[in-house]
């Protein structure tokens, strides 16, 4: 297990460095400038001027030596500085990375809420108005995109309703009433839209567990429903849930960029999509740096976590 | 009735009394500042909380004008070489320390300066020394006479910073926001919120001689999305919300609980030909297109009918160095034929034009500018990119066509200078004319009101003549709020300075 656990975080290395150099060569190959974004338009600024502004950035130094100082840099744990802002990047993603986290555990727990009982009533009731509705709700998750989906509830809640906030966000240290108040409807949006995959994949494994000869040798032996649904059916058939989740979460570490959008939330995703959009070199490698890493112990977790459901499962 | 009058004027006094102090505005923007140090940013979204954190030498008020500020008053030498600036008394940073001359000095040579990195350094271009002779007089002295350095100085980032909290962190005033401003700062959580709280040694009085400002302060949130914002201040999370797009202002206006101010912004939205390629080389060509392009129909079609203003003149909006009077005020769809028939295109031409597909203003114009076109038979090819893809290449002006527009704040130089003198980058069109670029660098030398307003009256008539823009729109700018905020004016140059004088009821 031991063994198991350090070749993985062994194996992430060549990853991690793979996914820096990435960054960093597509970050240079969009076309725009850093520079000529920052001064903007309005400050008649000359060319000579902007092409000092560039060398007094470092910008002008050749592509090798510019990533070798930025790894260098970060391997001693220093992401940099913003150049926009002037504010360090491992500051800002501490600030972000908890908004992030608490939208992803909160819809993904909004997600399971719902599709577990859903999953589970329309694959006993296979065919029946249950099942029915459970199509309908997965498709509709699905198929909506999160933003409408999202203005829909901020329309309900927030405008008619008056009982949350429509945007805006409160740290959870500070005030954990008014954090939560505020995380309901982002969650909410979140979880309403993976519900449907989950719902899906659900039914259907468990209709495949249902199918399977030891739940006929269960019920034969004169168990309960509830024991040959609970114990013997869903904890196999959420294998492919706990996949599914796995995987959601490691991408929504990389933050909910239209959900925090729509929210006004100050998560990992519109951090990123900021220094994207002005071209902000640290900021977009050091997020996408640390998402990555993020994403690759959570995919770890996700294996350990096969072998604490299904016992067969072992890790050598 | 006697009684009743008594009874009236002391209800009035106590109601003015008790009205206009407190209150914790809670503010919606639409972005957070680019950094927190004022000198190093050029960012609107900076400038906008700044300003009222700061303060600069002089100031703008809400009708442009330029007022005094830090500065009591000011002197020129008879060369216009030396102007000497007298500081107001009792001036005190937010850390205690007196305001003193060799902080104006400092600040302005740290803009100056190339290693603080300021976009704003080109505005003191002609400064040859900045000296500070006793704790309250300030001298500027110019390389040449420069009549434009007040609306220099009064430019919102512009500030004066203190020498000793700069120098103390080692001159990273983004971790120390310290000014002499009305509000002082007292937090800031990036895309959560950044709080100011009531400065109270504040040295502005109103005109009654009670002490500015009277909100007790301000809590500013982000919210990008234009509607997140609209429904955050209909749902009564915040108070006042800044860029309302122009299809909210309708809806926001017939809100009763809601009052929706602005109008038309100090700036200009041009076609701007690139003057150096052909056929554009060519003054009729440029002509022909002034005249066919509907200006009206850009303002009602693409900006809604609220978005803007027609563009009368040239550059400058308003104000007495406006001009009005552009031939291109009629369309005129024969006459632009006949202009390019006699530049040797009766049959048209396709017309690359190059615009931003970022900001709706600078783009939707285009689909009403090519039917227009199409009338003339020029086929127009609309080309549109991301905005930091745009820039870089229109600031090297690597377009035939293009769609811009900047701002300018108070001084006719801001908006003639820049745009049309053969040195000014944002000379985006190439455009060079000696005589133009002659009374240009008069209007700079002159100080007397009524001769810069003949020669720059000379300058446009010359610029429409030629035409190496087409003049097309103002856009305008506009804030909204619930009925609590009271004493809100909006100022047209990009400035929330009249929060010093707003209260909540």
């Amino acid at each position: 297990m031991f063994g198991y656990v350090a070749n993985r975080l062994l194996a992430a290395i060549p990853t991690l460095l793979g996914v820096a150099l990435i960054t960093f060569l597509l970050m240079r190959a969009v076309p725009g400038d850093v520079v000529t974004s920052l001064v903007g338009l309005e400050a008649n600024t000359t060319p000579e001027r902007l092409a000092e502004l560039r060398r007094l950035f470092g910008l002008d130094l050749p592509l090798h030596v510019q990533f070798g100082q930025w790894l260098g840099a970060v391997v001693q744990g220093d992401f940099g500085s913003s150049l926009r802002t002037g504010r360090e990047v491992a500051q800002d993603l501490a600030l972000r990375f908890p908004v992030t986290l608490q939208l992803t555990v909160m819809g993904l727990f909004t997600a399971l809420l719902i599709a577990v009982p859903l999953g589970v009533l329309a694959a006993l009731r296979r065919g029946g108005l249950v099942d029915y509705f459970a199509s309908l709700f997965a498709i509709l998750g699905l198929s909506v995109p999160g933003f409408f989906l999202a203005l829909l509830l901020i329309l309900l809640f927030a405008l008619a309703l008056g009982w949350l906030p429509p945007a805006g966000f409160v740290p959870l240290a500070e005030d954990p009433a008014q954090n939560f108040r505020h995380m309901i409807l982002p969650a909410l949006s979140l979880g309403l839209i993976l519900a449907g995959a989950v719902t899906r994949i659900l039914r259907s494994s468990m209709l495949e567990v249902l199918s399977r000869d030891y739940i006929r040798t269960a019920r034969a032996k004169g168990l309960s429903e509830r024991v040959v649904v609970f114990r013997h059916a869903l904890r196999n058939a959420l294998i492919p849930v706990v996949t599914v989740i796995g995987i959601q979460f490691g991408s929504l570490l990389g933050g909910a960029v239209i959900i925090e959008q729509v929210f006004s939330l100050p998560g990992v995703g519109r951090f990123a999509l900021e220094g994207i959009n002005l071209r902000d070199y640290p900021v977009v490698q050091g997020t996408v740096l640390f998402v990555a890493t993020a994403a690759v112990l959570v995919n770890l977790l996700v294996d350990l976590l096969y072998s604490l459901i299904d016992p067969r499962i072992r890790y050598e | 009735m006697k009684k009743l009058l008594v009874l009236l004027v002391l209800t009035l006094a106590a109601a003015s009394l008790a009205q206009k102090s407190g209150g914790v505005l809670r503010a919606g923007m639409q972005t957070d500042p680019v950094g927190l140090d004022p000198h190093t940013t050029n960012a609107t979204a900076s400038r906008n909380v700044l300003e009222n954190i700061y303060d600069t030498l002089v100031m703008l008020d809400s009708k442009g004008r330029i007022v005094p500020g830090l500065a009591q008053s000011w002197t020129v030498s008879p060369d216009g070489l030396t102007w000497t600036f007298r500081l107001r008394p009792g001036v005190t940073f937010h850390n205690g320390d007196p305001l003193k001359a060799s902080d104006v000095a400092f600040s302005i040579n740290r803009i100056k300066d190339p290693a603080t990195k300021s976009p704003r350094a080109n505005d003191f271009a002609v400064v040859r020394s900045v000296t500070a002779p006793n704790d309250s007089t300030v001298v500027i002295t110019l390389s040449q006479p420069f009549t434009p350095l007040l609306a220099k100085l009064a430019f919102s980032t512009n500030v004066v910073v203190s020498e000793k909290v700069t120098r103390e962190h080692n001159n990273d005033l983004n971790k120390a926001v310290i000014g002499t401003g009305p509000f002082r700062f007292v937090e800031y959580i990036p895309q959560t919120r950044l709080v100011v709280r009531k400065w109270d040694k504040y040295w502005q009085k109103d005109n009654q001689g009670r002490p500015l400002p009277y909100l007790d302060g301000i809590t500013y949130t982000y919210y990008p999305d234009p509607a997140a914002r609209s429904t955050a201040l209909r749902a009564g999370a915040v108070d006042w919300i800044e860029y309302v797009t122009a299809a909210d202002v309708r809806p926001l206006k017939a809100d009763r609980n809601l009052v929706v101010v602005g109008g038309p912004s100090a700036n200009f939205r041009a076609l701007y030909f690139n003057t150096t390629r052909e056929p554009y080389n060519n003054p009729k060509v440029r002509q022909a297109i002034a005249y066919a392009i509907d200006k009206k129909a850009i303002v009602d079609l693409a900006l809604f009918g609220t978005g803007g203003i027609v563009a009368r003149g040239t550059t400058i909006p308003s104000g007495a160095y406006a001009y009005t009077n552009s031939p291109y005020n009629t369309r005129d769809v024969a006459r632009a034929k006949q202009l390019l028939a006699e530049a040797g295109f009766p049959n048209g031409f396709t017309m690359n034009l190059y615009v931003t597909s970022t900001y709706d203003f600078l783009r939707t114009p285009a689909d009403v500018i090519r039917d227009n076109l199409a009338e003339v038979g020029i086929r127009v090819n609309i080309q549109a990119e991301d905005w930091n893809v745009y820039l870089p290449k229109a600031l090297r002006s690597e377009f035939d066509v293009t769609l811009l527009g900047t701002s300018g704040q108070a001084d006719p130089d801001d908006y003639l200078f820049n745009t049309f003198h053969p040195s000014s980058a944002l000379n985006l069109s190439k455009y060079k004319n000696d005589r133009v670029t002659q009374l240009l660098e008069q209007g700079r030398r002159t100080a007397s009101q009524s001769e810069r307003q003949r020669i720059y009256t000379q300058v446009q008539e010359i610029v429409l003549q030629d035409s190496p823009m087409a003049f097309l729109f103002h856009s305008a700018q506009y804030e909204a709020m619930n009925r609590r905020v009271q004493g809100f004016l909006h100022f047209p140059n990009t400035s929330y300075l009249a929060f010093r004088y707003t209260w909540l009821q």
